[in-house]
């Protein structure tokens, strides 16, 4: 084990501004790619949500969050091999971005995390700051993401990312159902 | 013949992260020769989902959610992965005087694990290990990486990480009061893991909140982390004997 201490966890240290922290993995195109290493097209269909079925979502405990979502149809050959759905989440401190894989019966087949990126404060909850980084993706990256350090704590849960991939599951069950994936 | 040059790192490094254990798995491998550092990484990522099956509590279906589930006198059959982990665990019990026990209910006496199977000697006895399974789990992962001829690279499950190979490796504390994250320290060929002070005890402002320790194996680094807690002395005797050292913070 080669360790070195280069910080310190005194009082002082604490006290000084901690940074911000990201990590861009996947670019959506390239994730579904992964998920479907098969596929050779994948089509885009447009959902928009209405009153009543975003009611229906809530009447089952999956918080619909947006009324317009996009599904990746991916296919080979003309022929659909499942799904897939990109979207993002917040934590306590961080904006986590991630695609969810579906066979064609709507399970979950991979889950592949796009984007990791941690504020130094409260700044998540800010749309100013959420919004920094859309269009920024692995062909983009930022200057934070360019080294490959690692964090370690004890807070990172990824419960609403559990609850983000039941909302993709519900979405795209009811595309299935209402035929927008056809 | 080409150099690489040294900035350019995301040319080296393949990383990939995904949800598992409860938090978000983050794994770095060596491909600067093409090594088939995606195959890899992805057989890391099944290693650490096929523990996750063996060991989960939340899992019904799981060894140990069978065992939990079980009445008194019951036997369940386990395999090595899950043998190793529980011996792990008994090996730190008896060491630590009992301070590390992954028993809840009755107690540290209503179980036991032979090569016959994991024994309920009791009927409240529930077993939870999740002071111990992520780091066994990095661990696992690490040797899927190993496995498939990946010379350097990193498994972080959500701040329980094990670095291997030729890296050294910036670990970044996260602050859990405010976000964001400071450098601690650089680490190769080790873990790395934080656990956080039970909450009521954690009230106290006066008292550190969380407990880091560096270990050779993710496994030690994670369970020491509960002991270093559980006796609040950062400098307890049994790290030295895991090799490891430790930081009330």
């Amino acid at each position: 084990m080669r360790l070195t201490l280069v910080g310190a966890l005194t009082a002082a240290a604490t006290a000084a501004p901690a940074a911000a922290f990201a990590v861009d993995y996947l670019s959506a195109e390239q994730a579904a790619q992964l998920i479907f290493p098969d596929a050779d097209h994948f089509a885009p269909r447009d959902l928009n949500l209405d009153a009543a079925q975003l009611q229906a979502f809530a009447a089952q405990g999956v918080k619909a969050r947006s009324a317009r979502w996009t599904v990746r149809v991916a296919e080979r050959g003309g022929q659909p091999l499942g799904y897939v759905v990109s979207d993002e989440v917040l934590g306590k401190f961080e904006l986590i971005s991630y695609a969810v894989g579906l066979g064609l019966d709507g399970a979950v087949k991979q889950v592949e995390i796009l984007s990791y990126r941690e504020s130094h404060g409260g700044e998540v909850r800010l749309p100013a700051w959420r919004r920094q980084f859309i269009g920024k993706t692995v062909a983009s990256p930022l200057r934070v993401g360019d080294d490959i350090a690692n964090i370690s704590g004890a807070t990172l849960s990824c419960t609403h990312l559990a609850e983000g991939v039941r909302r993709i599951v519900a979405v795209v069950d009811l595309a299935k159902k209402n035929g927008s994936l056809g | 013949m080409h150099a690489r040059p040294a900035s350019n790192i995301h040319a080296r490094w393949l990383r990939r992260a995904r949800p598992s254990l409860g938090t978000l798995v983050d794994i770095g491998a060596d491909d600067a020769d093409g090594a088939g550092a995606a195959a890899a990484i992805g057989a890391a990522f099944d290693r650490i989902a096929a523990v996750e099956a063996r060991l989960s509590r939340f899992d019904p279906g799981s060894e140990i959610g069978r065992f939990n589930a079980a009445p008194a006198g019951a036997r369940i059959a386990v395999d090595a992965t899950t043998r190793s982990v529980l011996d792990a665990a008994c090996a730190l019990h008896e060491a630590s005087d009992g301070l590390f026990d992954i028993s809840l209910g009755s107690g540290a006496r209503a179980w036991r694990c032979d090569a016959a199977g994991l024994h309920k000697l009791g009927a409240d006895v529930r077993l939870d290990l999740g002071g111990i399974g992520k780091g066994f789990a990095v661990d696992a992962a690490v040797e899927a990486l190993r496995a498939r001829g990946i010379a350097s690279g990193w498994v972080n499950a959500g701040g329980d990480l094990r670095v291997f190979g030729a890296l050294t490796l910036p670990i970044d504390l996260r602050d859990e009061a405010s976000g964001g994250v400071r450098r601690f320290a650089t680490l190769g060929d080790g873990a790395f893991a934080t656990s956080r002070l039970a909450l009521g005890t954690a009230r106290d402002r006066a008292r550190p909140g969380h407990a880091s320790v560096a270990a050779p194996r993710c496994l030690w680094a994670d369970a020491l982390t509960k002991i270093v807690i559980a006796s609040g002395d950062a400098a307890h005797p049994l790290l030295a004997r895991f090799g490891a050292c430790a930081w009330l913070h």
